[in-house]
């Protein structure tokens, strides 16, 4: 006698298994979160038609969700890569603000009579981009080298170095590089060194366009390039890793690397396409949704950009959910961070065969057989 | 005395009684992730736990003003969160990290979202109940050590003995022997007739319990309000904690106490007035806790072998 849920020896893996798993996540987590906007006494419909119109239905906040997509999406490639690879770096917020302030930092000194001095655009991004991706790397790869060198685990150490980065650009903004003001932050970067914006009569820069590329290239690399095989074989086993000939302390540092570097190309875009100056609290827990985002796409470099875009809109309209319906905005952190969990918990789902069949007589054999298989 | 001998003393006295002062709530909050690592379970998630447990002990005592009542409120709604999380780790399985993480995420989103909700947006801080430190008579005004050992609140001196209630019952009873089980080797505990899943529930629920009363202590004896920014990475150095003290509650009791020296530093010598920028004081512990666990000492061999792999009961 068939049960009605009987016990599968692997998971479904079927690209609708998945597909079906992860929309019924996000549904479940926007039902849950619906009643949650009933506190506030205001109507979900409502609240949800403010939380996507503004950011997916005008252009004006379509612009907005690029931008925040942008950084968003370069995050969650980082974590792609080193986590693909068996480097559970957690430690994007740090590699963000670090990225950031090299990259507002040579913005600065291509200020008119500063010690660099203008340069041509075309000059002045792949340097800059270089240099940010340099930095968020290097600042990666040392805890990669410690764990690699001295086994030391790389998921404290890396959430510790968000502080410590943090911690330094807060001294940064507040001594070293302080414009004059009452504020802590940075004299506004010269016009000439911000990414150019890409839709007329909106915010959306240049950033979306770097994340779209590092998208392909991420994919590039770990489908079709025997170092990224490499690093997805080290992810798997270890061991085998090793046996097969690989350095697999070498590679670890190598993600770390790669990884923050992309984390340090999300702090550049953020602060040459968005901000425009560097200023105390730039990252906001910016590397922790983009580790969410990276979650919710399965690793899977193609599907980040879509989700990444969901996100940050859904950041956008969290902000005018909170004009209109007066929910507050931290609620799409709440959104935001279900989803992922019950995707967790849905996946446990996929363990089993659903077997509508028990139900009776009415579903045709043809069906029941269907299912069963 | 004269001057510069009377800077020195105070600024010590001062300096030591701050360490032990800030090393109260991590250590609390250690002594209750060693539980859950010794289990096999790395509760990543008690950083956002120690951040519901300080919301629910700031908004009791906001209303009651009972401070005790604060601190269990704080306790269940620790035990609460983390049946959640238990249940990811053992029974779905998920990546502890992973599960963890982002559990941080929602645990900061329902944080606000229940504190705008109470209080509104108007940002006065709100001030509440608190424990207050003890003076016992004579010992306390003793010179150096009297303020800083004796002049503690209750929390403090709850928490110390807590460290060797947790050393007893780790490390010489059968409960905490079937717990050590069943983080080193979950198939040979499994086969002793330990239920895992129930060690593994029960360990993640302690560590709970603990990071619930940690966030409560840093609210009801030390900050007096809540912010989003109460905990910011402390529930992190307790995990620190636990690898630096070994995974032993004793040990990590001193690990605590550095890690608190570290911090205090910081406000002694900002309160003195030093040259040295304030944010790369602050950054001190952090370093220090990286320094600490980076394996530069040794010491990973002695982690339980089954931590942060799921069990799988065949």
């Amino acid at each position: 006698m068939a049960k009605l849920f009987e016990r599968r020896l692997a998971p479904a893996d079927s690209p609708l298994a998945i597909f079906a798993a992860t929309v019924g996540a996000f549904l479940a987590a926007m039902l849950i979160t619906a009643f949650l906007f009933s506190f506030y006494g205001a109507s979900p419909f409502q609240a949800y038609f403010a939380l996507f119109h503004e950011p997916f239905a005008t252009l004006r906040g379509f612009g907005y969700s690029l931008v925040r997509a942008s950084p968003l999406a370069l995050i969650a490639l980082g974590t792609i890569v080193s986590w693909r690879s068996g480097f559970s770096y957690l430690g994007f917020e740090g590699c963000f603000v670090i990225g950031a302030t090299a990259a507002g930092w040579i913005a600065l000194w291509t200020a008119p009579g500063a010690r660099i001095g203008p340069l041509p655009f075309l000059l002045f991004l792949p340097l800059v981009i270089l240099i940010a991706f340099a930095a968020g790397g290097t600042w990666a790869a040392l805890v990669g080298l410690v764990r690699a060198r001295l086994g030391g685990s790389e998921v404290l150490i890396s959430l510790m170095s968000n502080y410590v980065a943090i911690l330094i650009l807060q001294y940064l903004v507040s001594g070293p590089m302080r414009a004059p003001g009452s504020l802590p932050e940075t004299p506004l970067l010269p016009r000439a060194t911000w990414l150019p914006f890409i839709l007329p009569g909106t915010r959306a820069h240049a950033g979306i366009l770097i994340a779209l590329a590092a998208a392909g290239l991420v994919w590039l690399l770990l489908q079709k390039m025997p170092l990224g095989y490499e690093l997805i074989v080290t992810g798997f086993n270890r061991l085998a890793a090793r046996y097969a000939g690989i350095d697999v302390g070498r590679r670890l540092v190598l993600a770390a690397f790669f990884a923050g570097g992309l984390g340090g190309l999300a702090g550049m875009a953020e602060v040459l396409g968005a901000q425009h100056r560097l200023m105390d609290g730039i990252s906001g827990g910016v590397g922790f949704v983009g580790i969410i985002v990276a979650l919710l796409a399965r690793l899977n470099p193609l599907a980040v950009i879509p989700t990444a875009l969901l996100y940050g809109g859904m950041s956008v309209g969290a902000d005018a959910m909170q004009r209109r319906a007066s929910v507050p905005s931290s609620i799409t952190f709440i959104l935001q961070s279900l989803a992922v969990l019950l995707v967790l918990a849905c996946d446990a789902l996929r363990y089993y065969k659903f077997n509508p069949s028990v139900f009776g007589r009415r579903t045709p054999p043809s069906v029941a057989k269907a299912v069963s298989e | 005395m004269n001057g510069a001998q009377h800077m020195g003393s105070a600024f010590v006295v001062t300096w030591l009684s701050a360490s032990l002062r800030l090393a109260g709530p991590v250590l609390l909050a250690a002594l209750g992730e060693t539980f859950a690592e010794q289990s096999g379970v790395l509760n990543v998630g008690i950083e956002g736990t120690m951040l519901l447990g300080a919301l629910a002990s700031f908004l009791v005592s906001y209303y009651t003003g009972m401070i005790w009542v604060s601190l269990l409120v704080a306790v269940l709604v620790g035990i609460g969160a983390n049946a959640f999380l238990a249940w990811m780790y053992v029974t779905v399985r998920a990546s502890q990290v992973v599960a963890g993480l982002v559990f941080n995420v929602l645990a900061l989103g329902v944080a606000s979202t229940i504190y705008r909700r109470a209080l509104g947006n108007s940002a006065v801080p709100e001030s509440i109940a608190m424990f207050h430190p003890l003076h016992v008579p004579v010992i306390s005004d003793l010179p150096l050590i009297g303020p800083a050992l004796f002049g503690q609140t209750i929390l403090f001196y709850l928490t110390l003995l807590l460290a060797f209630v947790a050393h007893f019952i780790l490390f010489r009873t059968n409960f905490g022997l079937a717990l050590r089980a069943s983080g080193e080797n979950p198939a040979a505990a499994d086969s002793a007739g330990i239920s895992v899943y129930r060690m593994r529930y029960v360990g993640t629920l302690i560590s709970g319990a603990a990071a619930g009363m940690a966030g409560g202590y840093l609210v009801l004896a030390q900050v007096g309000l809540f912010r989003e920014s109460i905990v910011s990475g402390q529930g992190f150095i307790a995990l620190g904690i636990v690898i630096f003290g070994r995974w032993n509650p004793l040990k990590a009791a001193l690990a605590a106490m550095v890690f608190g020296a570290c911090d205090a530093l910081q406000l002694s010598l900002q309160i003195f007035g030093t040259g040295i920028p304030p944010q790369l004081l602050l950054a001190l512990p952090y370093v220090v806790t990286i320094l600490a666990i980076s394996g530069l000492f040794g010491g990973n061999a002695v982690q339980p072998a089954a931590l942060m792999s799921p069990y799988v009961k065949d």
